[in-house]
């Protein structure tokens, strides 16, 4: 027994010193039937490595112990995970990054059935970032990490991987599915939704509600729901989808969400009212989904758009007036919408609380000031920027031999020898 | 009035009953019913200008929505359809005008009078009329079966005009249209295509079936040689296409194009008393005109246009409101509008678009009102428009909405004033909203080119049995109900 143990720790340790990780990969890999027969002595084993310079065997112990049946001691192991994610080595560690994701899954898994979300969002982040090639690289921790902030209601920490523009995904030996990634856009949007910021809510359902599918996945359905939702808050109506949206959400999602595409027709009339009756009819449907929150922001949001209509028609107008212009049950309530809104920055309107009337205004911007010319400046870089990277990808594809291949109209099979090298090229 | 069992024998097309106007493709038929009182039609008047089924289905209309005139309509059109073999519309106009008695014997003098004077439908006269017509019937289809033997071209094309004119004679509609389709094999020279297509759209008319219209219209105009023939008949087939084609475009709303087809009719050549009047032509003409031209549009088309100006004389009224609202007097326009609405709405195929047209009509007047002016007291605006000042604020709001104004209302001081945008603003604001839509593409479109190179898509089915879906879901509502 002891044998079989010590050999995977004199394994380990020269695979490690002779930097041979793929075979070392493959060794681990093949050893956790060993290493899961011998259950007990794991800590034992885990003790005689260096996890620095063994990252690897201690990534593929954690992992056979979050593997088995029922976690004896999770405090311990939660520990030993904190360590090993704080201290391995990413060079290391990348040659694994399956077994990594994966330790990172089962973590955040155990974290949620125990209900301690809060404690994993700290270690999760630096797990990120110690797998991470760059910034813009997408993993399927983040998905975890948007889950564990969603749960704890904090926010915030997601935040810093969420703005970061994605522009490549890790395969994670294939492992990376579909599933992580709808997760990650579905919860991202959620975190956005749930910060107001709709502009960028909306992004994130668009984006998992556009990707490629041959099928119906639930989360597309989920997503699909609250980007109606959102496109309602935001602009009062449901945003066209893209073009390259695939058949699957018009043909089998679109049906599945009547209710709410019954809200967002009757949120075209502009009546509340009428609104409401929608609201209550469907009630249920709207619990039963968890998003009676947004739907009750979809009502609000009615009577501010109505009151940026009337901005865009009256000069003046009285709180009484415009009370009952929107429907609202008096002046004092118009008063309380339109203070928000000016608060917010939603219209321009001074009240004049002796008479009782709203003076709207235009935008006060003018555009001559340095910080709006700046503002200009900085938004041109990063068009110019992004045109540069497309520029770069275009360069990519052109210089793939693939691509210049199939675009010559020759076939694979002509040009022996190269095919192997395309293959991982492309990939 | 029985339309659902109408419905249902047009589906069966086997009774020919759809007399008057079969809900065919046509949304505005269904429309709430309403009843007009006070109306000046002369019925005598439209009754001699019309012939046929155009006649009976006028006179039907105007019984089922003015009651004062519903007796004299019914008999009028009783006593017409006794000299056709239509023995169903026949029946049924008998029915109504016993019902009309009826409901009108409690009233006393003058329609008491009136109750004797129902002629009592002789069964005998049904009988023999439905007799003769079978006979009629019998004798040209054996006739269009030798010509068929014979295969004399012309005479088989002639056999079916004959068939479809007797259908049409008996108010069988489909059938009639499809007399006059099957000729269409069988024409030989253009002259006939385009009596062919004549034919077609009169019953296509009655039928209410407006593409249909549309498009023999079309291959009319099409076929070559369509002005040639004949000194006169050039322009009278022409004209009657013309007419035929804005029917069309008003009864499916396309009232710009409605006008400009009313306007190009020539009067001297307006003569087919079955399809259209060269009042409703006038009327109809004005009034889309009115609602969809421009100043310039008015003053060139309808007002300087010699041939039109004959029309107008035929309804003056309608001459002096395209006038009035031309010099911007629209007080008195819009009160001459109101005073031949109702007259308006008994006219079967304007009353659906009266509202819409009138509509139109007083925006297009409150936007030529505004347009000269930087800013307007709503006063003054409500006493040219006869409407109070809350009213015309609603009424500019919308406009404004619509984008048909560009102005803003001071409530305060009721005050329109005329909106002057910065264009710099708003180019600015444009072109930040530019960068920021081309941003969000492009870095769409970068994402998407990493998925589609990492080859995610969902699959069907997942390998685990959908547990992809399920599962991920649990969580994410969970989180989304404790945020709610």
């Amino acid at each position: 027994m002891a044998t079989a143990l010590e050999q995977y720790v004199n394994t380990v340790q020269t695979l490690s010193t002779q930097g041979n990780f793929s075979q070392l990969c493959d060794f681990i890999g093949k050893s956790s039937d060993v290493l899961t027969k011998n259950a007990n002595h794991l800590d034992n084993v885990l003790a005689t490595l260096d996890i620095q310079s063994h990252s690897l065997g201690v990534l593929g112990i954690l992992c056979v112990k979050y593997n088995l049946p029922n976690i004896p001691d999770f405090e311990t192991l939660f520990v030993q995970t904190q360590e090993f994610i704080i201290s391995c080595n990413g060079e290391h560690v990348r040659y694994a990054t399956d077994s990594y994701a994966d330790l990172c899954h089962k973590f955040t898994q155990n974290l949620v059935e125990r209900k301690q979300p809060l404690r994993g969002i700290c270690i999760l982040v630096t797990a990120i970032n110690k797998i991470q090639l760059f910034p813009a690289q997408l993993t399927s921790i983040h998905a975890d990490l948007c889950q564990l902030c969603l749960l704890s209601k904090n926010l915030k920490s997601a935040l810093q991987f969420l703005d970061q523009d994605i522009t490549d995904i890790s395969k994670e030996g294939g492992q990376f599915d579909a599933r992580d990634f709808l997760l990650y856009y579905y919860y991202g949007g959620m975190i956005y939704a749930a910060l107001k910021q709709y502009d960028k809510a909306l992004c994130f359902f668009e984006i998992a509600v556009t990707t490629p599918s041959m099928a119906v996945s639930h989360i597309m359905l989920e997503a699909y729901k609250k980007y109606i939702l959102v496109g309602l808050i935001l602009h009062g109506k449901v945003p066209n989808p893209p073009k390259y949206t695939s058949q699957v959400v018009a043909r089998y999602i679109k049906p599945l969400c009547q209710p709410y595409h019954d809200l967002a027709s009757v949120y075209a009339c502009n009546n509340p009212a009428d609104v409401r009756t929608v609201v209550d009819k469907h009630q249920e449907t709207f619990n039963r989904d968890s998003n009676i929150g947004l739907v009750k922001q979809c009502i609000t949001s009615v009577y501010k758009k109505n009151i940026q209509r009337l901005t865009k028609t009256f000069l003046t107008l009285s709180l009484t007036d415009m009370a009952n212009r929107v429907k609202l049950s008096g002046p004092k309530e118009a008063e309380k919408y339109v203070l928000n809104m000016i608060e917010d920055g939603e219209i321009f309107a001074t009240i004049n609380q002796r008479d009782g009337m709203v003076r709207f205004h235009d935008n006060p911007e003018k555009y001559n000031s340095a910080r709006m010319l700046i503002r200009l400046d900085q938004e041109m870089q990063r068009c110019m920027q992004l045109d540069a990277k497309l520029k770069e990808m275009d360069r990519e594809v052109a210089a793939n031999p693939q691509f210049v291949q199939k675009s010559l109209g020759v076939h694979e099979d002509d040009v022996p020898g190269t095919s192997c090298s395309k293959t991982s090229a492309y990939q | 009035m029985p339309l659902p069992l109408q419905q249902g024998l047009l589906q069966a097309s086997v009774e020919p009953m759809q007399v008057d106007a079969p809900p065919e493709e046509n949304e505005n038929v269904e429309e709430e019913h309403y009843i007009v009182e006070n109306t000046t039609v002369d019925l005598e008047q439209l009754a001699s200008q019309y012939t046929g089924l155009a006649k009976l289905n006028r006179l039907m209309f105007i019984s089922d929505h003015c009651p004062s005139l519903k007796l004299e309509a019914l008999k009028m059109a009783l006593s017409y359809v006794m000299s056709s073999y239509n023995t169903n519309l026949l029946q049924q106009i008998h029915r109504k005008l016993h019902e009309a008695v009826a409901t009108n014997s409690s009233l006393p003098d003058a329609i008491a009078g009136a109750v004797h004077s129902v002629p009592p439908i002789d069964p005998q006269f049904i009988e023999t009329t439905a007799k003769k017509a079978a006979l009629k019937l019998e004798k040209l289809d054996t006739d269009l079966k030798n010509y068929k033997s014979n295969s004399i071209k012309e005479s088989i094309r002639r056999g079916h005009d004959d068939l479809g004119d007797h259908y049409l004679d008996c108010g069988d509609l489909s059938n009639a249209l499809k007399c006059y389709s099957r000729a269409r094999d069988y024409c030989t020279s253009p002259k006939h295509v385009v009596n062919m297509c004549l034919n077609v759209i009169k019953v296509s008319v009655y039928l209410q079936n407006w593409s249909h219209v549309q498009s023999y219209v079309n291959k009319a105009e099409a076929t070559p040689e369509l002005t040639e023939h004949g000194k006169d008949g050039g322009q009278l087939v022409l004209t009657k296409l013309k007419c035929a084609a804005g029917l069309a475009d008003l009864a499916t709303k396309k009232y710009k194009s409605a006008a400009k087809y009313f306007l190009q009719a020539s009067f001297d050549h307006c003569d087919f008393p079955e399809l259209l009047s060269p009042n409703s032509v006038a009327t109809y003409g004005a009034l889309c005109a009115l609602a969809s031209f421009d100043r310039q549009e008015l003053q060139k088309n309808v007002i300087s246009s010699s041939g039109f100006k004959l029309f107008l004389e035929l309804e003056p009224q309608l001459r002096d409101i395209i006038h009035k609202f031309y010099e911007s007097k629209y007080a008195s326009c819009l009160t001459l509008l109101g005073e031949i609405k109702d007259n308006l709405l008994l006219d079967m195929y304007l009353a659906p678009h009266v509202k819409t047209l009138y509509t139109q009509i007083r925006n297009r007047a409150m936007c030529q009102y505004f347009s000269p002016y930087l800013s307007a007291d709503m006063r003054k605006m409500a006493l040219a428009f006869n409407t109070s000042v809350g009213e015309l604020e609603d009424e500019l709001m919308q406009l404004i909405l619509d984008g048909q104004i560009s102005a803003r209302i001071d409530s305060h001081s009721k005050i329109l004033y005329a909106k002057d945008t910065d264009q710099r603003s708003t180019t600015f604001e444009k072109s930040f909203i530019m960068g920021i839509e081309y941003q969000k593409k492009t870095k769409a479109l970068i994402l998407r080119s990493a998925v589609l190179k990492n080859q995610l898509h969902v699959k069907s089915p997942p390998r685990d049995g959908g547990q992809g879906g399920e599962m991920s879901i649990a969580p994410g509502n969970a989180a989304s109900s404790a945020r709610n």
